[in-house]
């Protein structure tokens, strides 16, 4: 088991220092961020000068060098747009991030689970039909689409929500509604697929035939046993709820990191684009680990296959 | 952990909930694409933040409503000689931690800038100074290296910072708790969220008119529009204008427009490609309908112009004939050069008005030209375009604006040999615009651009298209007269009583 969690965490470290290096060498080749600082008429000396000053007149690999020089120390460097420490930035963005991706959750599970649980156990009806269209409108209308629709109608018209921002818990809302629609028709295929599986099997009929309902058999046993699928989805969707959220965050001004990637690759603020990949990656890792644990908790096979 | 979390969550939402609560009309909040890079007012060079920063610091000179210079700090000046130019200081100014403003501080901030150590990107704009320096505590001297005739304008842009304060906090330090001696005071900035502003009860210049403002940053427009619709925010620039026309009618919305010093212009390279020949690059310039294109996309939100230059721009002159809107002769020239289906590459990037590239790409093509769009990041394409001339694309858009209203700052960086937008190269217009930055006449200064307008007008290395207008959406409540060169200074804003 130990041996096992080396290699998974070797076997990661090793493609977040591919990711890093990738991102590190695609943004170096394409134009630094110095032509953005500098006002319109800065002189091609005067360019040169602050390129010298800020280091980018390096070779890329010296660059290269020293920034993982700089991170195996800690140091993860500076912002040269904020003139501040990029990892503080980051994480001083990361707990809305963590907000709107609960907040998204909870619609994603909160709608998603019972739709599957409901399109499985009606399966060939008007509900699963109506159902159904519910779940194909949150699959395939995008989210700055559905986020300004959104706006237009609960704050512009209707006046009951905020438009846009931090705040209290009315400005999640539709931010949530909207990053959350896509994972909430995932959640809800994949429940209605793994439940539909465990309805066809022999153990389902077994039980019906002993007299047992149908509420009986989906709660006692069949939402167990779809479990491990769901559960999967869930640690994915985690991963994507905190790291996929640039557009939401950009039309409802939320300040997340997927905001700030947008930007800092905008203006070439490497070292800021380069924490952000590392906690993605981070939370891409952790999450899937996370579920794995879960499987184990709740299959006892896994545990003992281990 | 969630628990953790959902409780930070819960506490967050608290936390904010007095800010909504407080009374609207006690605050103006402007909402910005984005936040303050920094609130140090001289680490870096971007519309959103000085827009903010400009309301905590004081400039040492600025423009009144007519586009004149006009004493802020510095009550009066003169130049000793042509590279001596001496202020003098208010002794009625303090900062916002208590201490008083000083020559001191103004010869600090000046040489702060110039100083290689801060890295500032706004040296270029200062970089002709060789040094201040505080002869007395209400007299600054700057000394030029050489004369540098729009050395005012550019000091317009100058925030005076607190030495003292400064030193003692270290540059992290003034960062994170700017002090100022302007209208307002900073209370909060949450990085890339808001700032939070109060009035600075005792200002000089007397009670500014808000007790609160708040900078929010929303990136995109639509929200900004419908945080306007809703009262969210009673300010937001850069409207696109047939956004601005659908608004005109909404009766909770004011649009507030002015011309501005910032011209739309279309480059031609000069040295590469086939607009390498002259005959090719006039025939793009007749290709051009301006009040066509004015019309249709700007929705009248834009001048015509007949030089890369507007009214509010020293150096201008309606002396020059622009290029009048003839596509037979743009046809002619074509033919004539042997161009007929050449290969236009138009470079261009999302900060760029997609539908006025588009439609400048149809009318170079009507010429009997083929032209294709080559669209990328900002960076991407401002390596390609600041560049080596083989790689920078036929053509290109931009809007224009050095914010000191003088063509100095115009077409010496667009076209004086040498400058990284160049593509272009003519030692006659070179001497012009060298004579022209190197006196302080201002008779001779508007004979040379007169001069080099002309010689810009023969070779076409680039043509005005528009001049720009600033379009702002306001709450209709909010009194406040847009500025040709696009400042957004608080102080000039009031309620409607």
């Amino acid at each position: 088991m130990l041996g096992y969690a080396l290699w998974r965490l070797l076997q990661a470290a090793i493609s977040v220092f591919g990711v890093i290096t990738i991102v590190f060498v695609v943004m170096h080749f394409s134009g630094d961020p110095t032509l953005l600082l500098v006002p319109q008429g800065a002189s091609a000396e005067q360019i040169e000068t602050l390129r010298h000053q800020l280091g980018f007149d390096q070779p890329v690999w010296v660059q290269y060098l020293a920034y993982l020089g700089g991170l195996l120390q800690g140091d993860f460097g500076q912002s040269v747009v904020q003139r501040a420490p990029a990892f503080g930035i980051v994480l001083s963005r990361l707990p809305y991030t963590i907000e709107l991706a609960i907040g998204a959750l909870i619609v994603a599970i909160g709608v998603g689970l019972p739709v599957g649980m409901l399109m499985a156990t009606y399966r060939g009806t008007a509900l699963e039909r109506a159902l159904a269209a519910v779940v194909l409108t949150g699959q395939s209308v995008p989210t700055f689409l559905s986020g300004i629709l959104l706006i237009m109608v609960f704050a512009v018209q209707l006046h009951w929500l905020p438009t846009s921002g931090v705040g209290d818990v009315r400005f999640l809302v539709m931010p949530s509604i909207a990053l959350g629609a896509l994972s909430m028709s995932t959640f809800a295929r994949m429940t209605r697929i793994a439940m539909v599986d465990e309805l066809g099997k022999d153990y389902v009929r077994a039980a019906l035939a002993r007299g047992l309902s149908m509420r009986a058999v989906v709660l006692r046993h069949v939402l167990r046993n779809s479990a491990i699928p769901v559960i999967t989805i869930a640690a994915l969707e985690i991963g994507n709820l905190l790291a996929g959220a640039v557009i939401v965050e950009t039309v409802f001004a939320w300040p997340g990191i997927g905001q700030l990637a947008i930007q800092s690759i905008q203006s070439r603020d490497f070292l800021v684009v380069q924490v952000i990949v590392l906690l993605i990656s981070f939370i891409y890792v952790a999450t899937s680990v996370a579920a794995d644990f879960a499987y184990a908790a709740i299959d006892p096979r896994i545990r003992l296959a281990r | 952990m969630l628990r953790l979390l959902a409780a930070t969550t819960l506490a967050m939402g608290l936390l904010a909930a007095p800010v909504l609560a407080q009374d609207a009309k006690d605050t103006l909040t402007i909402d910005l694409p984005n936040d303050a890079a920094t609130l140090d007012p001289h680490l870096q060079w971007d519309t959103d933040s000085y827009t903010i920063y400009r309301n905590i610091f004081d400039n040492l000179v600025t423009r009144d409503a007519a586009g004149e210079i006009v004493p802020q700090i510095a009550t009066k000046w003169s130049y000793e000689n042509d590279t001596t130019l001496d202020f003098d200081i208010r002794d009625d100014v303090t900062f916002h931690d208590g201490s008083k403003l000083t020559a001191d501080d103004v010869a600090f901030s000046i040489n702060r800038i110039i100083d290689p150590a801060l890295k500032s990107p706004q040296f270029s704009q200062f970089s002709p100074i060789d040094k201040a320096e505080a002869v007395s505590p209400t007299k600054v001297r700057i000394t030029t290296k050489s004369p540098y005739p729009a050395m005012l304008a550019q000091l317009v842009k100058l925030s005076i910072v607190p030495k003292a304060y400064l030193e003692k906090v270290g540059d992290q330090g003034f960062n994170a708790k700017p002090v100022g001696s302007g209208p307002y005071k900073l209370v909060d900035h949450q990085q890339g969220v808001r700032t939070d502003l109060e009035a600075n009860a005792d200002y000089w210049r007397g009670k500014p008119p808000f007790a609160h403002v708040t900078f929010r940053a929303v990136p995109d427009v639509s929200t900004r529009i419908a945080d306007l619709k809703t009262g969210q925010a009673d300010l937001v620039r850069d409207v696109p204008p047939d956004q601005a026309i659908s608004l005109k009618d909404d009766p909770s919305v004011q649009i507030l427009s002015v011309a501005t010093e910032r011209v739309g212009y279309m480059y031609m390279n000069a040295q590469s490609g086939p607009t390498k020949d002259a005959r090719v690059r006039q025939a793009i310039a007749y290709a051009i309908d301006q009040q066509g294109l004015i019309d249709a996309l700007l929705q009248g939100y834009g001048k015509p112009v007949n030089i890369i230059g507007a009214p509010p721009v020293f150096g201008y002159t309606d002396a020059v004939e622009g290029y009048a809107y003839d596509p037979d002769k743009a046809r002619e020239l074509v033919k004539e050069a042997g161009a007929e289906g050449a290969k236009i590459e138009f470079l261009t990037s999302p900060s760029y008005n997609r539908a006025l590239v588009e439609a400048l790409q149809q009318m170079i093509n009507d010429a009997g030209l083929d032209t294709e769009i080559t669209s990328t990041d900002q960076a991407t394409f401002l390596k390609r375009r600041q560049g080596d001339p083989a790689n920078a694309g036929s053509v290109a858009i931009g809007r224009w604006s050095c914010a000191c209203q003088d063509a100095d700052g115009i077409i010496y960086p667009l076209f004086r040999t040498g400058s990284t937008w160049a593509k272009y190269s003519n030692p006659d217009f070179d001497a012009a615009v060298d004579a022209a930055r190197s006196t302080l006449d201002e008779a001779e200064r508007l004979k040379d651009y007169k001069t080099a307008y002309e010689i810009l007008r023969t070779d076409v290395p680039g043509i005005g298209l528009y001049q720009d207008f600033a379009v702002y959406g306001a709450n209709p409540h909010l009194t406040w007269q847009p500025t040709p060169n696009e400042s957004m200074f608080v102080m000039d804003m009031a309620w409607k009583n």
